[in-house]
């Protein structure tokens, strides 16, 4: 007994950051912010004090700004979600900690794997609802057994038809029709689920060097998915003074108004910060960012504040598909078309009709914001982009040549490129297995990896979205750049100097100028090359109509931008199908320029985006056919151009 | 009386007394038992909510709440009443979860020893080593160089060391987005910059001189290496959480295997096999993974 005092409080005595600093090194940047630069001209002092007569030999020495793109996933589930659970996920909150850090663990289907490099941070994000294993989740309560949805359940999972259970689940969850008995907040499995969630992420968490975020998700919105991450910035003993936030009544609430509300009142409760994530806009069936009313109630000033107070990002890609853009409301751009999940609502109980996308993509969205901010005040898709995983295995391994897919029936197998994940008989609605992608990773601009400064630097929105790859990309915003702040060997130096980082805002321009963009990007180390970056411009026009043009602003190969701001040659594809290779004997490893609106009106809102996109690869689906030696089923996509998106620039008269 | 000591025997006696004593008190059957809701319950409940809403339940919400507890003791003691809870897989499982929480709680209530740990990270030194952390720069050459690439980098590599260490390279390479030094990094950070290929190139290059060139994925660099440093095995002092977390994790494995090794001694176990040609398709299996 002595003994054991004696080491604890040994162990209190290690002062956390020495260990991280031990380990670190190098990488604990100083922890104060940014300092975001004014919109307006730059100071010349602070411009003095970039570039100084003499420079001191270390170009890194006395900066501040976040020098390396930190890159986790947001969106974990494990064996503790109701459905993860039902389709066989057997890993646990620490499993996926682990597997996130780089170590290699055992899959759910008996399979060794790893990721080919350490993820920075994670968020284990298991459904709030019902949080805790599965078989506590049926079997918690006979109550359950007594119903025949339950019975039904119990039966074909009995009868080795566990996917089709987990489906239904999630059909009864999305319904609001799951039975009585259902889990709830206060009761001793549920409180025993969150502590293990909260001690998983505890026991995972190094400053300095990997950061293990408490969350969960708030899984609202029926079958049209209003789906919401909640993330601390907080330890365990704050995220362990509440128990999260559910959506069936009477304890939960479907509508995010309450969502909101529960989160100013846990901040107020535990003294620490939250934030909300939403995703899969894409599958609300036009509910996710509503314009006119929400909930039989007209949108006002109260939700579009409240919803920009606690929802500075949204999750533009993930396993069921990206929704960053549409081919329908974007007919011009031809890289529209990615990764679309457009059939139906989350569940395939309802088609998608075509007035329903501009509710669910993130550029529509963007756009109507400037228009909600017109009328009300504020703007309330003013998000910040990242991609998540949203699998349901506890593994967030996302790249296309180890993708673990998004269930556990759906790790890598000779079948999982022929079966059907969705197959609703009486909408028609199918989705093919092979249609869930290997997307994405959140990036995010942060000072250090600490839950502090990761957190701090999502609220600023300074991130971006990637379908897997972790290409660095820098965007910078501002009044003055120029053509040879391209050529300079710290764009970040000169970025922060003179402008305001993806995120950020610029308002009431100078007389006469344009605003002028910096924007870079570097290829994966061990990735393809790029194939261009491209600036995407939303605006609200004289008649109050909202607009959108993509811009080509820096090209790979020597290929032209014509005058109109594209440049039409596509750069090529070395991709060999059959055996899933390809050659960065195309596109460049890095581009960079400064860019200037050329059709700015300084009386127009407006928003600037980047896009940077890769040559062409292969996509999972070209790895599997080769290594299990199967053929795809027709029209089965093989190939594709993964991406980063960019939180975006706005500009406010 | 070495019987007597079995825990299965004390089991199973003391579930026969249970069993007498209920039914003394009035038999199996569901109905008729009286309900209490004890103050500690109704506590428990308006908890329950306030956790939820912060705030607490007004004399309706908690109504509503309580007879919901009272509806879910009546369909619990129901259910069991009827058999509903034998021979059902997902109670069974529930219950080898609970049995498994308990004896995990168990292993950790007892800390590991500085012994063990101590062995722990002499077997598994790997683990705990603190990463070789190097001081460099490069200049870039990129493949837009096309066939001149090569002979570029070996130029470069020429003029430089012929320059010397000290040369300022701050103009020098194609890269604007590269760092063009690194000052005491760890190998793993500057594999994540630059690939795994040129980080273990320069654990081997000479430091003080210009070398190369060494490939990454983006293309030739000419490299010099400032200084290096081993990575060194930390004493368990400055690594006890870590170590004692993955000792932990490790432990927990080998003692629940060892505990169903023991516990699976005490059960004669039979698996009667169908025959290949009548046993059932196997392929159905696809949500149950064998672990």
């Amino acid at each position: 007994m002595r003994t054991h005092s004696l080491r604890r409080s040994k162990l209190a005595a290690l002062p956390a950051g020495a260990l991280a600093a031990a380990i670190a090194g190098v990488l604990a940047l100083p922890t104060s912010a940014s300092a975001q630069a004014d919109a307006g001209a730059p100071d010349k002092a602070k411009l003095e004090k970039v570039h100084p007569s003499k420079p001191g030999y270390s170009p890194y020495a006395g900066r501040t700004f976040p020098t390396l793109p930190l890159f986790g996933d947001t969106h974990l589930h494990t064996s503790y979600s109701l459905d993860a659970g039902a389709f066989g996920a057997r890993l646990t909150p620490k499993d996926a900690y682990r597997f996130a850090r780089g170590e290699e663990i055992t899959s759910n289907t008996g399979q060794p794997v790893k990721l080919s490099r350490p993820l920075d941070f994670l968020v284990v994000a298991d459904h709030s609802d019902g949080m805790g294993f599965f078989p506590q989740l049926m079997g918690g309560d006979p109550e359950v057994l007594a119903t025949p949805q339950g019975r039904k359940w119990y039966d074909q999972i009995k009868g080795g038809q566990g996917a089709e259970a987990a489906m239904d689940i999630i059909a009864s969850f999305s319904g609001n029709k799951m039975p009585k008995g259902f889990p709830t907040p206060g009761t001793p499995a549920y409180r025993n689920a969150w502590q293990e969630t909260i001690k998983a992420a505890e026991a995972y968490n190094e400053p300095g060097r990997f950061t293990a975020f408490i969350g969960y998700e708030w899984t609202a919105g029926g079958s049209s998915n209003l789906h919401r991450n909640v993330v601390f910035r907080g330890n365990g003993a704050q995220a362990g003074l509440v128990e999260p936030f559910t959506t069936l009544p009477p304890l939960g609430s479907g509508d995010p108004v309450d969502l909101w509300k529960w989160m100013a009142a846990t901040e107020q409760k535990t003294g620490t910060e939250v934030l909300a994530i939403a995703h899969n806009g894409n599958v609300s069936n036009g509910l996710m960012f509503p314009v006119v009313e929400t909930f039989g109630k007209k949108l006002d000033r109260d939700y579009v504040q409240t919803r920009a107070r606690w929802e500075p990002l949204y999750e533009v890609t993930q396993t069921k598909g990206t929704g960053e853009a549409h081919p329908f409301l974007s007919p011009n751009d031809e890289f529209a078309n990615f990764e679309l999940w457009d059939k139906g609502n989350l569940d395939g109980t309802a088609t998608k009709a075509k007035d329903m996308l501009e509710f669910e993509y993130a550029r529509s969205a963007l756009k109507n914001g400037l228009k909600l901010e017109e009328q009300l005040g504020t703007n309330p898709y003013k998000f910040g982009m990242i991609g998540s995983s949203d699998a349901h295995n506890g593994l967030a391994a996302l790249e296309e040549d180890n993708f673990f897919g998004k269930t556990a029936p759906q790790e890598p197998s000779p079948e999982r490129m022929t079966k059907a994940f969705i197959d609703n008989q009486k909408t028609g609605v199918k989705v093919m297995d092979w249609e869930v992608g290997a997307s994405g990773y959140a990036a995010v601009w942060a000072t250090e990896n600490t839950r502090e400064a990761i957190f701090d630097a999502m609220k600023r929105r300074e991130t971006y979205a990637t379908t897997g790859p972790r290409m660095a990309v820098r965007f910078f915003g501002g009044w003055d750049f120029t053509p040879a702040d391209a050529n300079n060997r710290m764009p970040a130096v000169i970025g922060y100097a003179k402008g305001v980082p993806m995120g950020g805002d610029l308002k009431s321009a100078p007389q006469g100028k344009s605003p002028t963009f910096l924007v870079a990007a570097l290829k994966d180390a061990i990735g393809a090359n790029l194939d261009r970056i491209q600036v995407v411009k939303g605006w609200v026009d004289k008649e109050g109509k909202t607009q959108e043009r993509v811009y080509d602003v820096a090209v790979s190969g020597g290929r032209k931008i014509e005058a109109d701001g594209r440049a039409k040659a596509p750069v090529g594809n070395t991709v060999d199908i059959e055996n899933a290779t390809w050659a960065n004997s195309i596109g460049a490893p890095e581009l960079i320029t400064v860019w200037k609106d050329p059709q700015f009106d300084a009386r127009q809102r407006a928003f600037y985006y980047a896009r940077v996109i890769e040559i062409p690869t292969p996509r999972w689906t070209a790895y599997d056919a080769k290594r299990f030696g199967i053929k795809p089923l027709p029209g089965t996509t093989m190939v594709l151009q993964e991406r980063a998106y960019t939180a975006p620039i706005w500009y406010t008269p | 009386m070495r019987w007597l000591r079995e825990p299965l025997v004390q089991f199973l006696l003391i579930g026969a007394v249970l069993f007498v004593v209920f039914d003394l008190r009035g038999g199996a059957a569901g109905g008729g038992q009286r309900i209490v809701v004890t103050p500690g319950q109704v506590d428990a409940v308006a908890a329950g909510f306030r956790r939820t809403w912060n705030r607490p339940p007004n004399e309706q919400e908690l109504k509503a709440q309580l007879d919901e507890y009272v509806r879910e003791e009546i369909a619990v003691r129901e259910a069991v009443a009827l058999g509903l809870d034998r021979d059902d897989t997902v109670i069974r499982r529930r219950l080898r979860q609970k049995f498994e929480f308990a004896a995990e709680d168990a292993f950790e209530a007892t800390p590991p020893t500085d012994a063990e740990l101590q062995a722990h990270l002499d077997t598994y030194p790997d683990n705990f080593r603190t990463e070789a952390r190097l001081s460099l720069r490069q200049v870039h050459l990129g493949p837009q160089r096309g066939h001149a690439l090569q002979d570029d980098a070996r130029q470069m590599l020429e003029r430089l060391q012929a320059a010397g260490p000290d040369t300022d390279i701050r103009t020098l390479g194609d890269s604007r987005l590269l760092p063009a030094s690194l000052e005491n990094t760890a190998l793993g950070e500057v594999a994540r910059i630059f690939g795994d290929e040129f980080a273990g190139a320069l654990l081997k290059a000479e430091p003080g001189r210009w070398v190369g060139p060494v490939r990454s994925g983006y293309g030739l660099h000419v490299v010099i290496v400032d200084g290096r440093e081993g990575g060194q095995l930390p004493a368990l002092a400055d690594v006890r959480p870590l170590v004692e977390r993955d000792f932990l994790a490790g432990r927990r494995q080998r003692a629940l295997d060892a505990m169903y090794e023991r516990l699976l001694a005490r059960y004669p176990v039979v698996i009667e096999r169908r025959s290949r040609a009548t046993a059932a398709p196997a392929s159905a299996a696809a949500a149950e993974p064998a672990r």
